[in-house]
């Protein structure tokens, strides 16, 4: 990169928002996804301000830009794929203002997402989404990857809880959208349009999210199942009966497997699927709702079913599941997390599917994931140095996508497209799903300079 | 000499080739960005350990050569282990960074000052030993070093910040204090105990070495100390000479052997992990090295295990008393409740857990020596874990973190004194008199 277009965002930045060196741009040219691409430079925003001017000088020098938050991505978002700048927001993370009376908050677009709980938990409020990295991710991350969790089947995914947003526009402009009031249809929805936008369209640098009561109880369940279509009849059946469980966890017999070898959890090794149920609220419909559950689970052949009378319980009911991740990790030197999600009716098709492309392809996989939302986790156990074991595993890969589209499902739940799905986006909303993109895009950054590369390829551009 | 020794290349290779097995399983999620104490203070990806692993895999594919900014970047690393206690892939980067540190070395020479110490006066103690006793002397003599005092315009020459507050050094050496071999004073000797007083026991916290033979002893054990133990190789290895530290670990490795020993205790939290599970990795594996390993207890462990200790030998110490975590005993060695259980049985003393007990005070031994400010920056946390917990005292199992916080609670002008359990239960066992008097 030219040294006057460094001095310009060392006047922009200050010296110490800027890096150059090599070793930093090694350290900001990956994120959770097996890409990497080194930028030429790595600069770290305290205002909205700062943003807007780096992106009018990256349009007066056509520099590409592009955005990163704490870099947890797993679907390689955040890698400069041309290079350019990499503008990482995890330094703005103030907190603006906590609204408990009209239960909002607005934050900057670095605080990490877990921070938000323990203030708006002063006025027993919480902010439901919970993906697997909110510890470690930013919530301008989530919005613009529109994040899931495990509660997404009752408290629904980011987008639900986006309420207003700043956006810096690729040619510097900045823009606040939506409103703070509970139903607005003053124009467009165009805060939506941010939301799950993968830092193609805009910047977001602040956010207000909507928050909501912490439930004051929850009730919590183990249910065993010996085959894999009574734990996916159950998951209907509970849904079916009126219950809406805020958690409802599955973990299929190999990851079972891989979790009683890493570490015993009491699980049955010759089960052939559990799920993990938790029902939250008032006490009362809490218990209730497990009494539900419960004559639910017990219909269809449950092996077991345990329900924790004690928070010590809880956890040790949850002592496997919170492990899987790390379990599954132990088997083979490295892993592929796919995040392919069906409508739950379809769950057993799903699991056998993968099953059988697991089998075709000589791989081995664990699944585990959210069963109430059809948000499966489908993990291969792999060893990237096996260059061969690689390739096929990139067969399965393409065929379980396939397999999600062919059941009506999608080809990503919550990890977003960005590189590592970019190729299968055409086969699931076809090309003229890709042409309104295409459109989209061009439309708010016609130079394409804000993560260019990602998510699907211009006209005239290619992978 | 032993067939352990290897050639510089071969180090080199072996060093790279450990690193690898490490990184290799790192998934690059980012996880140790929301627990790293020192990615905490610096904010950039390139100090927290998924930035290590990359660096280090770009030294192995020879990517990336050994640069200033990839010694620094190595160097920022506290030991602490919280991140591979947090990895969700089961890594430890800690053991890339430390392997990183030793392949440089093998690669630009160890630096000759490091040389001096590490090979020269740690292995020939003496010097230490008397530098220590001189140092002593001048402390007294020049009445405390207050904040004021014009002597702390020296502190810079020998790589010492200026506003850092010492503990006072001990005048005579535990080990010059006490004989060999130290009898049971019950008159039956349950075990025959070797102790591994460790350089600060040795020479700056002199009472816990007491504590340790005087409870020891008092309740029917025969405490051996040999004279001829040396630094257990912690700092050495920390600052990239493995060599140094395998020429260390094997000397007391050898000598604790000729002791006929029925366990070895510690009261020194890297100490214990060291003599537990880092010899290994410097001194070839076999049936004596696994005997020995097995046979090493931190105090507060063995105490707890193996004394009973009956409510009418304890007096009462009228304080309320925290626990700090050291890296080295919870997650080095597992070390949680044990130390938590003797506090507790102490009448008068009210425990009072603290918020963030166990995450690093930001010591980790040479490193707040090394890079004094971000030590002090993370201290600053846990000071204010300390103020908030409403304590006297705030106890613990290792030298560099009692150094440490005392440092900085001085800086606060706060009132909370650090102490190790150990000198804590001796206290109530003398308080009594029955057991020790």
């Amino acid at each position: 990169m030219e040294k006057a277009v460094i001095d310009e965002l060392v006047t922009i930045f200050g010296q110490s928002n800027v890096l150059t060196d090599r070793e930093d741009m090694i350290a900001y040219s990956y994120d959770a996804a097996p890409v990497e691409v080194e930028p030429e430079a790595v600069v770290f925003p305290t205002t909205t301000e700062q943003v807007s001017r780096l992106m009018k000088l990256a349009y007066r020098v056509e520099v590409p830009v592009t955005p990163r938050g704490q870099g947890s991505g797993l679907s390689g978002g955040s890698i400069p794929l041309k290079k350019g700048i990499v503008l990482c927001m995890d330094r703005m993370t103030k907190v603006i203002e906590f609204d408990p009376a009209n239960r909002l908050i607005s934050v900057e677009a670095g605080l990490t997402t877990s921070d938000i709980d323990p203030i708006a938990a002063e006025a027993g409020l919480f902010y439901p989404p919970d993906p697997g990295s909110v510890a470690f991710s930013t919530i301008g991350g989530n919005v613009a990857e529109n994040a899931g969790g495990l509660r997404g089947l009752k408290y629904g995914v980011t987008k639900d809880y986006v309420k207003m947003l700043t956006v810096v526009l690729p040619q510097g402009d900045i823009v606040k959208l939506g409103s703070k009031c509970v139903k607005h249809v003053a124009g467009f929805n165009t805060e939506l349009m941010f939301v799950g936008s993968e830092g193609l369209l805009g910047i977001i640098t602040e956010v207000t999210l909507a928050l909501l009561p912490i439930p004051k109880h929850r009730e919590s369940a183990l249910a065993i199942f010996n085959t894999l279509d009574d734990a996916a009849q159950t998951v209907s059946d509970i849904i079916a009966a009126g219950v809406t469980p805020s958690t409802m966890e599955f973990m299929d017999n190999a990851t079972l497997n891989a979790i009683q070898n890493f570490k015993d959890c009491g699980l049955p090794r010759d089960a052939e699927a559990v799920l993990l149920i938790e029902t939250d609220g008032e006490e009362h419909s809490a218990k209730a709702e497990m009494v539900i559950v419960q004559s639910q689970v017990e219909k269809n052949n449950s092996r077991d079913f345990k329900i924790a009378q004690s928070t010590e319980e809880r956890d040790k009911l949850f002592a496997g599941r919170r492990v899987a991740l790390n379990a599954l990790a132990s088997v083979r030197p490295n892993l592929i997390l796919e995040d392919a999600t069906v409508k739950r009716s379809v769950l057993p098709e799903m699991v056998r599917g993968i099953i059988a492309i697991a089998q075709k392809y000589n791989i081995q996989v664990g699944i585990f994931g959210h069963a109430g939302d059809g948000n499966l986790h489908p993990t291969f156990l792999i060893d990237q140095k096996d260059k061969e074991e690689m390739a096929r595993c990139h067969k399965a890969v393409d065929e379980l996508f396939q397999l999600a589209i062919d059941l009506d499902g999608t080809i990503s739940g919550e990890h977003g497209i960005g590189l590592e799905k970019k190729p299968y986006l055409e086969n699931q909303i076809g090309a003229a799903g890709i042409k309104i993109l295409q459109d989209f895009k061009r439309m708010f950054d016609p130079k394409n300079l804000l993560n260019p590369g990602k998510m699907f390829d211009m006209p005239g551009e290619s992978a | 000499m032993s067939t352990y020794i290897k050639t510089q290349q071969q180090l080199a290779e072996e060093h790279l080739l450990e690193a690898a097995k490490e990184f290799e399983k790192c998934m690059k999620c980012g996880k140790c960005r929301s627990v790293c104490p020192v990615f905490k203070e610096f904010g950039n990806e390139l100090y927290v350990a998924r930035g290590k692993n990359k660096l280090a895999e770009k030294i192995v594919s020879g990517d990336l050569q050994i640069t200033d900014k990839l010694e620094q970047a190595i160097n920022e690393c506290l030991n602490c282990k919280t991140c591979s206690a947090n990895c969700p892939a089961g890594v430890s980067p800690e053991h890339v960074v430390l392997r990183l540190r030793w392949y440089i070395t093998t690669q630009k020479g160890l630096h000759y000052f490091k040389a001096l110490i590490f090979r020269q006066l740690l292995w020939r103690k003496w010097p230490i030993t008397i530098g220590c006793a001189v140092v002593a002397l001048a402390q007294r003599l020049l009445f405390g070093i207050g904040p004021k005092n014009p002597v702390r315009h020296l502190f810079p020459l020998f790589g010492f910040a200026k506003r850092r507050n010492f503990p006072q050094l001990a005048l005579r050496s535990a080990q010059s204090m006490y004989p060999e071999v130290n009898r049971s004073k019950t008159g039956e000797t349950k075990m025959r105990i070797g102790y591994f007083t460790g350089c600060a026991g040795n020479l700056i916290y002199t009472n816990v070495a007491k504590s340790v033979v005087d409870i020891l002893t008092g309740y029917g054990y025969e405490v051996v100390i040999p004279k001829k133990q040396k630094c257990n190789g912690t700092p050495v290895m920390a600052n990239g000479d493995y060599e140094g530290a395998r020429r260390l670990m094997q000397h007391n490795f050898d000598l604790f052997r000729k002791y006929d020993l029925d366990a070895i205790v510690v009261a020194c939290s890297s100490c214990g992990m060291s003599l537990k599970k880092e010899i290994k990795v410097f001194v070839e594996d076999s049936p004596e090295l696994q005997e020995f390993t097995g046979k090493v207890w931190d105090i507060n462990e063995f105490i707890d295990k193996n004394i009973e200790i009956k409510p009418e030998d304890l007096g009462p110490l009228p304080y309320k008393v925290t626990y700090h975590d050291p890296c080295h005993m919870v997650r080095g060695q597992g070390i949680k409740e044990q130390p938590r259980n003797i506090l507790k049985q102490i009448p008068g003393v009210e425990f009072k857990e603290m918020k963030n007990a166990d995450t690093c005070c930001g010591s980790a031994g040479s490193y707040c020596i090394t890079h004094y400010e971000t030590s002090i920056k993370i201290n600053d946390h846990k000071i204010k874990d300390i103020q908030d917990a409403g304590v006297d005292i705030v106890a613990t199992g290792c030298p560099t973190c009692v150094m440490h916080i005392d440092d900085n609670l001085a800086q606060h002008h706060s009132n909370e004194k650090a102490k190790f359990v150990i000198e804590l239960l001796a206290d109530s066992l003398r308080a009594k008199g029955t057991v020790i008097r």
